[in-house]
């Protein structure tokens, strides 16, 4: 077990540093980011001094390695644009994204759990039907133009619910109710595909014969099993949530991490949008590394072997 | 890829024989409808106008979808007061025609999403080939870059290679191919685990077949198959993912109509015209629903192994 955790984290080690090495010189690549920031009345003096203090007087191998020793070091490097650290920015932005993520994490899901399960054990009923209906219409509409949508009816038309702003509670329903949109659909099959499987297990049909109460057999045995499945797709979700919080932050105006990286994106500030890559990067990788020490420990067949 | 959700499908195979009539002509529709609303988009984006062999003015659009007229700025569509058949979608905050737009946004979903899918099956199906065929230490590193693909949100590499490049029609497909081919490479691998073990590949290997030869004319046309499901429904997939960078404006940048830039352009005058976002928004809906629909069938019927992905 401990050899298995030990080579995974080794393996996340690793594609941290090359997604690192990869940004570094694809923003290279992209061009001077002197040639962004110099100004026309800059005398040679000033763009000199300005050069030091970027660190851009040092051939690509010594920044690399200031680079590389900076990351290290947590230190994400300098808004170019705004000319402070990106770290701040994110301490700043990062609580503002997970007040919209996590509450829609948490609808989102308990909505799956509710729906999956009603759809599963009356299957081929109209319930089902309409899960499925609600999912397979879920997955084909982009999310930006529902929310959209959602803003045309609730804000425009019947004047119901504010659309920017982060003031009250009504501030936060068509935000999250978007974050939500993003991930139900998707979750909500899983739910319940993977619960129709441990319906049809022996120990359901034991727990069943046993003369439990179809309650109990259902949101004790059957549940508890058939949430295997999506635990170990939560990595999978984390695309989908970035996602959702890009859309929703621009659509809604609201100041967290995702409308950070698309303003940043079209001042075409680079190391913020590399940061942010960076800061995802460990965060996916992290997820998915805590998934298969978890998943590991849940299915004793799972054990790293040297292929 | 990037996909809102995995394309997670139910694993339980549908209960076809004991089917009422009423159910079986429903599912008979549900491959009509999308193969026809299919068929007309192929269609509307061939015809939108003739330029491809010299007569731009002539074909399905009514007008040049960029053509601004600043006096009919956001009429409303036809079948609403004030709307006229001038315009049977209304015309945008710059006077343009919406159904020409709607119209010509097709070429752009259509083009995008057959152009990645072609990219990412073909660098997919070569190196997952690779990968499940030689084994060992390649095989352990393709497979780590296609698990890091799979889970890297593609929106982030869209918006880093927006910075890069700049946003544009070759930024979209750069950024949908890069980390698009990590599925194909996962699926053409387990297939071709299997097929290496078969013994006509034995045969070949005996026979002094080259490991290439083995790998494109015994071990392809067997991936084929599955290949060709997950690339029909990677078609809506890729539909969804253009009109969500080009919402955000790093996709096809403007004049060009793109279903997406369009529902973005509308968004300042919900309260005043609320039909430049709306309809865009319906054929995204529409045609995506419908290349879902199409995949899930040709899955049924090619390979209903499938169902598990």
């Amino acid at each position: 077990m401990t050899r298995f955790i030990i080579i995974r984290l080794l393996q996340a080690v690793v594609a941290i540093i090359g997604i690192a090495v990869m940004v570094f010189f694809l923003v290279r690549a992209a061009g001077d980011p002197l040639e962004l920031l110099k100004n026309p009345n800059m005398t040679e003096g000033q763009y000199e001094a300005m050069k030091v203090r970027l660190g851009l007087d040092k051939s690509y191998g010594e920044q690399f390695i200031v680079y590389m020793g900076d990351l290290a070091q947590g230190d994400l490097g300098t808004s170019l644009l705004k000319q402070r650290p990106v770290i701040d920015m994110i301490k700043e932005s990062l609580p503002n994204t997970l007040k919209l993520t996590l509450p829609a994490f948490a609808i989102g899901m308990t909505l799956a759990l509710a729906l999956g399960v009603l759809a599963a054990t009356r299957r081929d009923t109209f319930w089902d039907q309409g899960v499925k209906f609600m999912a397979i219409l879920g997955q084909a509409l982009p999310g930006f133009w529902v929310a959209i949508m959602a803003v045309l009816v609730f804000a425009v038309y019947w004047q119901i619910l504010p659309v920017a702003g982060m003031a009250t509670p009504a501030h936060y329903v068509l935000p999250v109710g978007t974050m939500v949109f993003f991930t139900l659909p998707g979750m909500m099959r899983l739910v319940r595909s993977s619960m129709l499987d441990v319906l049809e297990s022996e120990y359901v049909k034991l727990a069943r014969i046993k003369g439990l109460p179809e309650k109990t057999v259902i949101w004790k045995h059957a549940l508890r099993n058939a949430l295997i499945t999506p635990l170990t797709t939560l990595g999978l979700i984390i695309p989908g949530l970035v996602l959702g919080a890009v859309i929703t932050e621009t659509i809604f105006n609201w100041p967290g991490m995702g409308r950070m990286i698309v303003e940043a994106t079209f001042a075409r500030d680079f190391t913020v949008v590399q940061a942010i890559t960076i800061l995802t990067a460990v965060m996916v990788l992290g997820i998915n590394l805590l998934v298969d020490i978890s998943y590991a420990y849940v299915d004793p067949q799972i054990r790293y072997e040297k292929s | 890829m990037l996909s809102i959700m995995p394309n997670i499908e139910d694993k339980t195979r549908p209960r076809i024989s004991g089917l009422s009539r009423g159910a079986r002509i429903l599912r008979g529709l549900s491959l009509v409808i999308p193969a026809t609303v299919l068929a007309l988009m192929f269609l509307t984006a061939i015809f939108a106008d003739l330029a491809w062999i010299g007569l731009p003015d002539v074909g399905l659009s009514p007008y040049h979808p960029n053509d601004q007229v600043l006096k009919e700025r956001r009429l409303p569509p036809a079948f609403i007061e004030g709307g006229s058949t001038e315009h049977l979608l209304g015309t945008d905050n710059l006077g343009r025609d919406v159904l020409s737009r709607v119209i010509h946004g097709a070429r752009v979903s259509l083009s995008v999403s057959l152009l990645v899918i072609f990219i990412t099956a073909t660098i997919g199906t070569i190196l997952g080939i690779t990968a499940g065929y030689l084994g060992g230490r390649i095989e352990g590193f393709i497979m780590r870059v296609v698990d890091v693909a799979l889970s890297f949100p593609g929106l982030i590499l869209a918006l880093l290679l927006a910075t890069i490049i700049g946003p544009g029609y070759m930024t979209v497909v750069i950024a949908l191919s890069a980390l698009g081919w990590a599925g194909y490479a996962r699926l053409t691998r387990g297939e071709s685990l299997r097929i290496r073990q078969s013994d006509f590949v034995a045969q070949a290997r005996v026979n002094g077949a080259s490991t290439s030869r083995i790998m494109l004319r015994h071990i392809f046309p067997n991936v084929l198959n599955s290949l060709i499901v997950i690339m029909t429904l990677a078609v809506g997939m890729m539909i969804l993912a253009e009109s969500m960078l080009s919402y955000l404006g790093i996709g096809i940048s403007a004049p060009t109509a793109s279903w997406g830039s369009m529902v973005a352009d509308g968004r300042n005058d919900l309260d005043r015209a609320w039909w430049i976002s709306t309809f865009p928004g319906i054929a995204i809906g529409a045609v995506v629903m419908s290349g879902n629909f199409l995949g899930d069938w040709i899955r049924d019927k090619m390979d209903p192994r499938l169902r598990q992905l």
